[in-house]
């Protein structure tokens, strides 16, 4: 219960430093903000406008103070190109980068946790080795590169083997399921096998520590079989660490496929931050970095708290 | 007391020891080209970095252009030999500003302040959950596309990392007879972080700060990619590879090596990390405690 309170209230200390900070980021730019937003080729009326719209006259404290009532409202105020909501914008582009990132994660743990457990069963030095040089491989190469070259062996068009679409998301959005999901295919295989490579490494190495405490060797003197001992209990205690893993994965993933998006033309989340940042949009920048890192805190603390849920023993040394 | 020949001495068997690995060997050879090579770009490239060429765009691999020639006809081998020297500044910088930072925060959490301890444990908890990609985008904002971006991001993140990860040696090792019985001699708190708490997390400092250095090379070609990287008109690999982008319709097999090279030269560091852990380990390197 102790843990609970403070981890919460740390929570909320975060949260504030974050909004603190990405406030902040805006404000120490070099020049005059309205000025930047306006462009090159703004007239000075345009800028006065934009300066009295967004309140730049009116001293720190209290444009912080006005931002931070907006958020606790909801309103994460209105993009410059096409005046629509940030909050909205966003939803849109969850949209995309949501189904994006949990096949990516599928591939993922459809790839690593089989690896990673196979990692820890190899017998022979060449296997083991053979393993290690796969997940040192997988973790090096530039999700960039690895997109491409999936686009050289799959996509249709200038592929080796060409079945996939890689011409970006269908106009016509969810509405064709079937071409949408199909267009998700060849990022979410790039995503999935980058992201599956590290997912083996932690497999690897809960079960490894798992091994150092000597509970599969307890297990095998019990009668167990190698690969049932590493499987049934090795990684049923590798468990609460995994999840962890997991988590945090899921939730870098959201920024993390920002390069894959972009590459396939994909209108996500990453993508679009990218893009407003490029159109001096700030408002809608300040908007979308707060929102992005309240979601990386939500999930660190859902993390830590599935964590301590899963494994009592972490709990016994609260003071 | 160690003099300069003992230290000299120490660096050669830990080089040598592991020079006879082959993981050693091969992040030896590479990062030992890498240098070289960044040092070469400096005075000569095969061909100058601003001769453009307009008879000659997107050509394919040849005897003259060996990785061929990009939109304006400038050479791609060229470009990425000059990047190297960009990204091994990245690389150095990154793991001197993550190991500077994790260090500190170490020193925070074993202080004998017990506010200062339990604050830095609490915001670095906090803090982890926020991915580097991010902390870039929210550093472009004022700072634009630049190097620094890069190397605050990743040193950061890894700095942050580093404290947790070296956390429960640090402690191990402040709370020990030998910390209890320096500090009864009265040594003060900076000598004994430096000369016995230190030295017991070096194995995490060295392969954190060669992840970190990874990481770097990784960031610096996606943030790149994405426009809040290198500046454009630096060379650099991200810079290589984002155009190789516009390659993949008109020379497909030249995608290849801007990437590869990414690859081999993040699986170096990577390797480089975990090799030099072992053979600085007394314990596992029996020739270091005869020297």
């Amino acid at each position: 219960m102790r843990y609970l309170l403070r981890r919460l209230a740390l929570f909320v200390v975060a949260l504030l430093v974050i909004s603190l900070v990405v406030f902040l980021a805006l404000r120490v730019l070099p020049g005059d903000i309205a000025t930047i937003m306006a462009g090159l080729n703004a007239s000075p009326e345009r800028v006065a406008a934009l300066r009295d719209q967004l309140g730049l006259d009116r001293p720190l404290s209290e444009q912080y103070g006005s931002w931070i009532a907006g958020l606790l409202h909801g309103d994460l105020g209105t993009t410059m190109l096409t005046g629509q909501s940030v909050a909205a914008v966003v939803a849109t582009r969850a949209r995309i980068t949501f189904p994006l990132i949990i096949l990516g994660l599928l591939v993922a743990l459809a790839i690593g946790i089989p690896l990673g457990c196979a990692a820890v069963l190899a017998r022979k030095a060449r296997t083991r080795a053979f393993f290690q040089v796969l997940a040192v491989i997988g973790g090096a190469v530039p999700a960039l590169w690895g997109g491409l070259l999936l686009i050289l062996l799959f996509a249709k068009g200038s592929g080796i083997l060409p079945i996939l679409p890689a011409t970006g998301f269908p106009r016509t959005g969810w509405h064709t399921p079937g071409q949408a999901l199909l267009a998700l295919v060849l990022p979410a295989l790039t995503v999935g096998i980058i992201v599956g490579a590290s997912i083996m490494r932690y497999t690897r190495s809960a079960l490894q520590s798992v091994a150092s405490t000597g509970t599969i060797e307890m297990a095998m003197a019990c009668g167990m079989t190698r690969t049932d001992a590493v499987l049934r209990v090795g990684l049923r205690l590798a468990m609460p660490q995994l999840v962890s893993v997991v988590g945090l994965t899921f939730a870098e993933m959201v920024t993390g496929v920002m390069v894959i998006e972009n590459l396939f033309a994909l209108p996500g989340i990453g993508s679009g931050l990218v893009d407003d940042l490029g159109h001096r949009d700030l408002v809608a920048v300040q908007g979308e970095l707060f929102l992005l890192a309240a979601f990386f805190l939500v999930i660190g603390l859902l993390v830590d708290l599935t964590h301590r849920a899963l494994d009592p023993r972490l709990g016994a040394n609260d003071d | 007391m160690t003099d300069t020949a003992t230290r000299m001495r120490r660096i050669r068997i830990v080089l040598s020891s592991m020079w006879r690995q082959p993981a050693g060997k091969y992040s030896l050879t590479v990062l030992g080209l890498w240098i070289a090579v960044s040092l070469v770009s400096l005075c000569w490239t095969p061909y100058d970095l601003m001769e453009t060429d307009g008879y000659h765009v997107w050509q394919a691999p040849s005897a003259s252009h060996w990785l061929g020639t990009d939109g304006t006809g400038a050479d791609v081998f060229s470009w990425l030999m000059a990047g190297s020297r960009t990204d091994l500044v990245i690389v150095v910088l990154t793991v001197l500003f993550s190991a500077a930072l994790g260090l500190l925060l170490v020193a925070a959490m074993v202080s004998r302040s017990g506010a200062l301890a339990h604050g830095s444990v609490v915001a670095i908890d906090a803090l982890i959950s926020i991915p580097t990609v991010l902390i870039a985008l929210m550093l472009a904002v004022p700072m634009g596309a630049s190097v620094a971006v890069i190397v605050l991001a990743c040193g950061f993140g890894y700095g942050l990392n580093l404290a947790r990860v070296a956390r429960p040696q640090a402690l191990l090792a402040a709370n020990s007879m030998y910390v209890e019985s320096a500090r009864a001699n009265g040594a003060s708190a900076p000598r004994v972080f430096l000369t016995h708490v230190v030295p017991n997390i070096m194995p995490v400092v060295v392969v954190q700060c060669s992840l970190s250095a990874g990481t770097a090379v990784l960031a610096e070609s996606g943030l790149t990619y994405l426009g809040v990287g290198v500046p454009s008109g630096v060379p650099s690999w991200g810079h290589s590879l984002a155009t190789s982008v516009k390659f993949i319709n008109i020379n497909p097999q030249t995608v290849l090596w801007p990437g590869l090279l990414v690859t081999l030269m993040v699986v170096a560091l990577n390797l480089f990390g975990d090799a030099l852990r072992d053979a600085m380990d007394p314990l596992a390197n029996p020739q270091l405690r005869r020297a």
